[in-house]
């Protein structure tokens, strides 16, 4: 599905068009130190310095995402992630001990907390826009509550009621939703369309899944009889029977859906291409998850970097003019509370 | 003091990228480049902390920026902005203190796992009313008759002549849980016995039907008690919380990658944890037979039979199926109970 792009490579100067491929300067090893001091101080301060370990973190990466040279900043204050952690954590404690010993305020709290998701969604999104800089110029993000609530909540309830028909519709709209409302200062993200192509990917990967399922059965037929009886090794091979004949529809889907919107995006002058491919991702996963049990963790740093390069390599922005001219917007400040709860109960804020 | 460096200027209000020549003299900070002359106190420049090699920001007053990559110039002239972060950066930059972070990260998640955690969830039980035990063991109750168990086909008699053997244990406890005995026909859990958090044990009728002397199911039924009067039920809960709570930090990074990273050190973790907490029954158990004038051999006996039927049971499902006993001997030191051995010699110790 990655058909929007142009093709060939254009000289730079071509039509007046210049070609800037995104440039990923991180490494390992440099990684692997603020990682490791990272993980050691945070769990020194039991968590307190978590805040402050999110924000070298991605200060690191951001500053190693390079186009024409200059690299991206993060911007947020750890101190304000603090506070939004420490309200999060405490939901959560509220929330599963409420599991155990009241079961209705359970209830009455998921509910809340599923019709807070829209505003989880678009909170964390502001933030970390809000917080990302290119050029001294920040990107900002600001979408519309009715918008997200009609998305997730109607086109999802059509989802549920057509069985998933209307399932890559919502997505669809979704993934316009998220990336259309960014803007680069003044300047708008521009999304086509994407349903038609969404619904295209959506059925190959629906073809791919039948010999998944396929292979996973027979897996399942075959190991299961032989660990009969150790509830360990049976789980333990479930887990692995299942991400590994997932990972090829995961792969593909991935690529898929993140070219074909990178593709579809317009800011200004400049456009995007993505070429990530289905097997470069499988092969990464693979390897990334081998490396990272057999190091017990260690190798975690390595499998981040090397994907996040691997991403980078495979993106190009292409504008019709130098990238001078971009103009800055006034915007209030963004707290980071949304965000953090979003992290705890683990919302997917992705495509 | 002068101290040069070249940088590249942002206005903050477009994304123009103009190359400068920067010049520290006394109090100053002199900004020279292409049509543009500024000269800003130097105590009104911040300067970003230092991460990795990524390419330093100066924020000047009014928004306005200055990126370097001359760090050496920055170290001179703002050498104590972000003195957390400036530490932090000598922790990544030298190899013993990655070495130790390693260490540290290594002994604390031990010491967490084995004692920190334990000791933790011990200490904030303290703090529970024993209320909630009630509400947790009315619901595990509750959801055993509803999946496990049925209603117990013992004659009330015979359940009458068990409980008097029961009254005789709880009788004189000091500890504040209304004891009650339960029988329940579970036949898919085979002889067994459970203590429910706040005081209620379930017994089942083929535990009973396997003990050849009363006084062994008393032995068994002192050991549960056990289990109540140290709030293991609790323990267990706020136990698992926390180490899903370090597992999780500990992950971070890897388990966004895979899920097994995470979910296999939870699996051994229960079972450690279990082991602990039968040991701590046990003794508990012997003391208090003793104390109503019963050897703990009555408990040795009763471990013996429960052994002798289980190997039983295994051999027979070893003929009928495919002899795969070399798995379950493999994973046997994983069984929740410590090993059924050494508790029958404990227990003869004991006498």
């Amino acid at each position: 599905m990655d058909s929007s792009g142009e093709g060939s490579i254009l000289p730079q100067e071509a039509d007046g068009k210049r070609r800037y491929p995104v440039e990923f300067t991180a490494t390992a090893g440099e990684y692997f130190r603020i990682w490791i001091v990272n993980l050691a101080l945070t769990i020194l301060t039991l968590g307190i310095y978590s805040a402050w370990a999110k924000v070298r973190k991605k200060r690191y990466f951001y500053g190693h995402t390079r186009i024409d040279g200059e690299g991206f900043e993060y911007r947020a204050n750890p101190v304000a992630i603090l506070k939004g952690r420490i309200i999060a954590v405490g939901l959560f404690s509220i929330y599963s001990l409420t599991q155990h010993f009241q079961p209705l305020l359970h209830l009455a709290l998921a509910f809340v907390l599923a019709g807070a998701i829209p505003w989880l969604i678009v909170r964390s999104l502001m933030f970390n826009a809000y917080n990302s800089a290119y050029r001294n110029i920040r990107f900002h993000f600001r979408g519309n509550y009715g918008e997200i609530i009609k998305i997730l909540f109607w086109y999802g309830l059509l989802a549920a009621l057509t069985l998933g028909l209307m399932y890559p519709y919502m997505k669809s709209r979704l993934a316009r939703f998220i990336m259309g409302n960014h803007r680069y200062g003044e300047t708008r993200f521009e999304v086509g369309n994407l349903t038609r192509r969404y619904y295209a990917i959506y059925l190959k990967g629906l073809v791919l899944l039948v010999p998944t399922l396929i292979f996973l059965g027979i897996l399942v037929a075959v190991g299961a009889p032989l660990l009969k009886g150790s509830k360990y090794a049976a789980v333990i091979f479930v887990i692995l029977a299942f991400y590994g004949s997932l990972l090829p529809i995961f792969a593909y889907g991935q690529s898929r859906i993140n070219n074909l919107i990178w593709n579809s995006t317009a800011m200004g002058p400049v456009h995007f291409e993505s070429r990530l491919r289905a097997r470069d991702l499988m092969g990464l996963y693979f390897t990334n998850i081998v490396a990272i049990v057999c190091t017990l963790g260690l190798a975690a740093p390595w499998a981040i970097v090397r994907t996040m390069r691997y991403r980078a390599s495979k993106m190009t922005m292409v504008s019709t003019g130098a990238l001078d001219h971009f103009v800055a917007a006034e915007a209030a400040q963004v707290s980071a509370t949304g965000e953090e709860i979003g992290e705890m109960f683990d919302i997917d804020i992705g495509w | 003091m002068v101290t040069e460096f070249d940088a590249i200027y942002y206005d903050g209000k477009t994304s123009a990228r103009i190359p400068v020549h920067a010049r520290a003299s006394g109090s100053v900070l002199l900004i020279a480049g292409a049509n543009m002359n500024l000269e800003i106190a130097l105590d009104r420049i911040s300067a970003d902390a230092r991460i990795g090699d990524v390419r330093r920001t100066l924020s000047l007053p009014g928004g306005a920026q200055l990126q370097t990559d001359d760090h050496a110039a920055l170290a001179v002239l703002f050498p104590q902005a972000n003195r957390l972060e400036v530490w932090v950066h000598k922790l990544e930059q030298h190899r013993l203190y990655v070495v130790g972070a390693f260490v540290t990260i290594a002994v604390f998640s031990w010491w967490s796992m084995v004692y920190g955690v334990p000791l933790a969830a011990k200490t904030v039980t303290r703090w529970m009313p024993r209320q909630v035990e009630t509400v947790l063991g009315d619901q595990s109750l509750a959801s055993i008759d509803k999946t496990v168990c049925s209603p117990s086909g013992l004659p009330a008699g015979r359940q009458q002549q068990l409980r008097s053997g029961f009254s005789a244990l709880t009788s004189g406890l000091d500890d504040r849980y209304s004891y009650r005995l339960e029988f329940r026909d579970c036949r898919r859990i085979g002889p067994n016995a459970f203590a429910l958090p706040g005081g209620t044990i379930v017994i089942t009728d083929s535990l009973i039907e396997l003990a050849t002397d009363d006084r062994q199911i008393t032995a068994v039924l002192a050991h549960e008690i056990g289990h109540v009067r140290n709030r293991h039920g609790l323990r267990l809960v706020l136990q698992g919380a926390g180490a899903a709570a370090l597992i999780s930090t500990l992950a971070g990074d890897a388990v966004s990658i895979t899920a097994l990273a995470a979910a296999l050190p939870t699996l051994l973790l229960e079972t450690g944890y279990s082991r602990e907490f039968e040991t701590e029954a046990d003794t508990y158990a012997f003391k208090r037979l003793k104390e109503i004038g019963l050897s703990p051999k009555y408990f040795a006996d009763m471990l013996t039979r429960l052994q002798t039927a289980h190997s039983e049971k295994q051999k027979a499902a070893d003929k009928s199926g495919n002899g795969r006993s070399e798995n379950n001997r493999v994973f046997d030191y994983l069984s929740t109970h410590p090993d059924t051995a050494e508790r029958i010699q404990r227990a003869l110790d004991a006498q």
